[in-house]
C-alpha cells in the first residue's frame, strides 16, 4: 500500500526492544479504552484497531492504526498512520497521515503508544465535522513517492479543531 | 638520587608507551601481544592501576578468569575506587561461583560507577551482570523457601486435623461450634502462609520506582528542576538527541541542573532487597 510510507527498517536497538516489551506487557494488562492491539510477533510494527468513542461522529466506526518504531525509539517518535480507509477528519489526510504535533516536533520519550492512542482518540472525539484537511489534495500529491509523514514539515492545524 | 629520579621518570614514560602499544593490540584483538605489552609496562611501573585493569580485560577476553581475578585484586589495592577493577573482579568471582563476594564486588562497582562522569559510564553493563546474578540466586532460594513453606503448611494442617479428630472422640455430640472453629483455623493458616509467600511472588514494580523513559526500575536516578526523576543515562540521551527540555513538563532543562535523587536510590535498594525478583532483566 502506497500510503504506508517506507520507514527505514533498521532493527530496534537493545534499549528500544526492552522499552517496547515493557509497553506491550503494560498494554496487555491495561489497554487504553477503545483500542485493540492485533497481536503479531513483530515488535517493530504494531497494528492497532481504533473504535470511535460513543456519542461522537465516529461512534461504532472501526479504523486501523499502523505504528512503526525507529531504531532509537523512544528517543525518536514512532511513525503513526491510519491504514486506509482513514477516518474523515480535518487533521487526517486521505493517505492516512495524521497532523498531530506530538507525533513530530512535540514528541517526548516519556510518551508511550498508549498515550499516543489516547491523544488520537481525543482528536477524533472532539471533531465537529467529517471532512478532509483543506490542503488534502496538494499534500497527498506531494507524498506520492511514498514519503513518510515524519519527513513532512508540518505547520499544525489549530488545536481547537 | 637525581639519577634514579630521572631513571624512574623515564621508566614511567616507557611504560606509558607500552600501554599505548597494548591498547592498539587490544583493538586489533591481538590479546596475547597486548598482555605482553601490559606486562612489560607493569614491570617498569607496577603502581599504575590502569595497566592491571587493561591486562585483566585481555585475560577476560580469553576467559582466563583466575588471572582476571589476580590482576583486579592488585588494581583494587592500588585504587579502591576503580569501577573497572571491581566490575571485572565481580565477574571473575561469579565465574568460580563465589556468589556472595562476586555480588559484593559488582555492587561496589555500581556504587562507584554512578555519577556524572560521562566517560566510561558503564552503569547499565554492571547493572545487568549484577541483576543476572541476583535473579539466579533468588530463583534457587525462592524455590527452596516455597518448598519449605509448603511442607510446613502440610504439617500444620495435619496437626490441626489430628487435634480435631481427638476433640471429636472426646465429646459425644459433634458440636456445630467446634466444626466452625476448626474450619476458621484452617482458613487462618492459609492466610498466614499466603502472606509468608508474598515477597517471593513476582508482581509489578511500582511506577514511582521506574523511569518514565526506560519504564524500568531505577539504576542511577537523577531529579530534574521540575521535580521529575529519570534514569541518568536516558535523560542525558534525551537532552542530546531530542532537546533540552524536561520530557514530562516540557520545561527548559540543562544537563548541569540534574542532581542525583538519593531518596529514590535508597527506596529502590530497599525494594530490591525485599523483592529480589525485580532484578529480572527483560521479559
Amino acid at each position: 500500500m502506497s500510503s504506508s510510507g517506507a520507514p527505514s527498517h533498521k532493527a530496534l536497538s537493545k534499549i528500544a526492544c526492552k522499552r517496547l516489551q515493557k509497553e506491550l506487557v503494560e498494554w496487555q494488562m491495561n489497554p487504553p479504552t477503545g483500542f485493540k492491539h492485533k497481536v503479531t510477533d513483530n515488535l517493530q510494527r504494531w497494528i492497532i484497531e481504533v473504535i470511535g468513542a460513543p456519542g461522537t461522529l465516529y461512534a461504532n466506526e472501526t479504523y486501523q492504526l499502523q505504528v512503526d518504531f525507529p531504531e532509537h525509539y523512544p528517543m525518536e517518535s514512532p511513525q503513526v498512520i491510519f491504514l486506509l480507509p482513514a477516518p474523515l477528519h480535518p487533521h487526517i489526510y486521505s493517505n492516512g497521515h495524521i497532523c498531530l504535533d506530538i507525533l513530530y516536533d512535540s514528541w517526548s520519550p516519556a510518551m508511550t503508544v498508549s498515550s499516543i492512542c489516547i491523544s488520537i482518540l481525543s482528536m477524533l472525539s472532539s471533531s465537529t465535522e467529517k471532512q478532509r484537511p483543506t490542503d488534502n489534495d496538494r499534500y497527498v500529491q506531494n507524498c506520492k513517492n511514498g514519503r513518510s509523514p515524519k519527513e513532512t514539515r508540518w505547520w499544525f492545524h489549530d488545536d481547537k479543531v | 638520587m637525581v639519577v634514579t629520579g630521572a631513571a624512574s621518570a623515564m621508566a614511567a614514560k616507557q611504560a606509558e608507551r607500552l600501554k599505548e602499544d597494548g591498547n592498539s593490540c587490544f583493538k586489533k584483538e591481538r590479546f596475547g601481544a597486548a598482555i605482553d605489552a601490559y606486562t612489560e609496562a607493569i614491570t617498569l611501573s607496577p603502581k599504575v592501576p590502569v595497566y592491571w585493569t587493561n591486562r585483566a580485560l585481555c585475560h577476560m577476553k580469553r576467559k582466563d578468569w583466575t588471572r582476571v581475578e589476580e590482576d583486579c585484586r592488585k588494581a583494587v589495592q592500588l585504587d579502591h575506587n576503580s569501577v573497572k577493577a571491581h566490575y571485572m573482579l565481580g565477574l571473575a568471582l561469579l565465574q568460580r561461583e563465589d556468589y556472595a563476594d562476586g555480588v559484593k564486588a559488582l555492587q561496589r562497582a555500581l556504587d562507584l560507577g554512578r555519577g556524572a562522569n560521562p566517560t566510561g559510564y558503564m552503569v547499565e553493563e554492571i547493572w545487568e551482570e549484577l541483576a543476572k546474578a541476583k535473579y539466579m540466586e533468588w530463583e534457587l532460594a525462592s524455590a527452596r523457601r516455597s518448598w519449605e513453606l509448603n511442607s510446613l503448611k502440610g504439617t500444620c494442617e495435619a496437626a490441626l486435623n489430628q487435634q480435631r479428630a481427638l476433640d471429636m472422640s472426646q465429646t459425644e455430640e459433634s458440636s456445630e461450634e467446634a466444626y466452625t472453629s476448626h474450619t476458621e483455623q484452617l482458613k487462618a493458616l492459609d492466610r498466614v502462609f499466603e502472606k509468608a509467600a508474598e515477597d517471593d511472588k513476582p508482581t509489578e514494580v511500582p511506577d514511582y520506582l521506574c523511569c518514565n523513559i526506560t519504564l524500568e526500575i531505577f539504576r542511577d536516578p537523577v531529579i530534574s528542576p521540575s521535580g521529575v526523576t529519570y534514569e541518568r543515562a536516558a535523560i542525558l540521551e534525551h537532552i542530546n538527541k531530542v532537546g533540552k527540555f524536561d520530557p514530562i513538563t516540557r520545561e527548559k532543562l540543562d544537563p548541569s541542573k540534574l542532581v542525583p535523587n538519593l531518596a529514590i536510590k535508597e527506596a529502590v535498594a530497599s525494594y530490591l532487597e525485599k523483592h529480589v525478583w525485580a532484578y529480572k532483566v527483560g521479559s
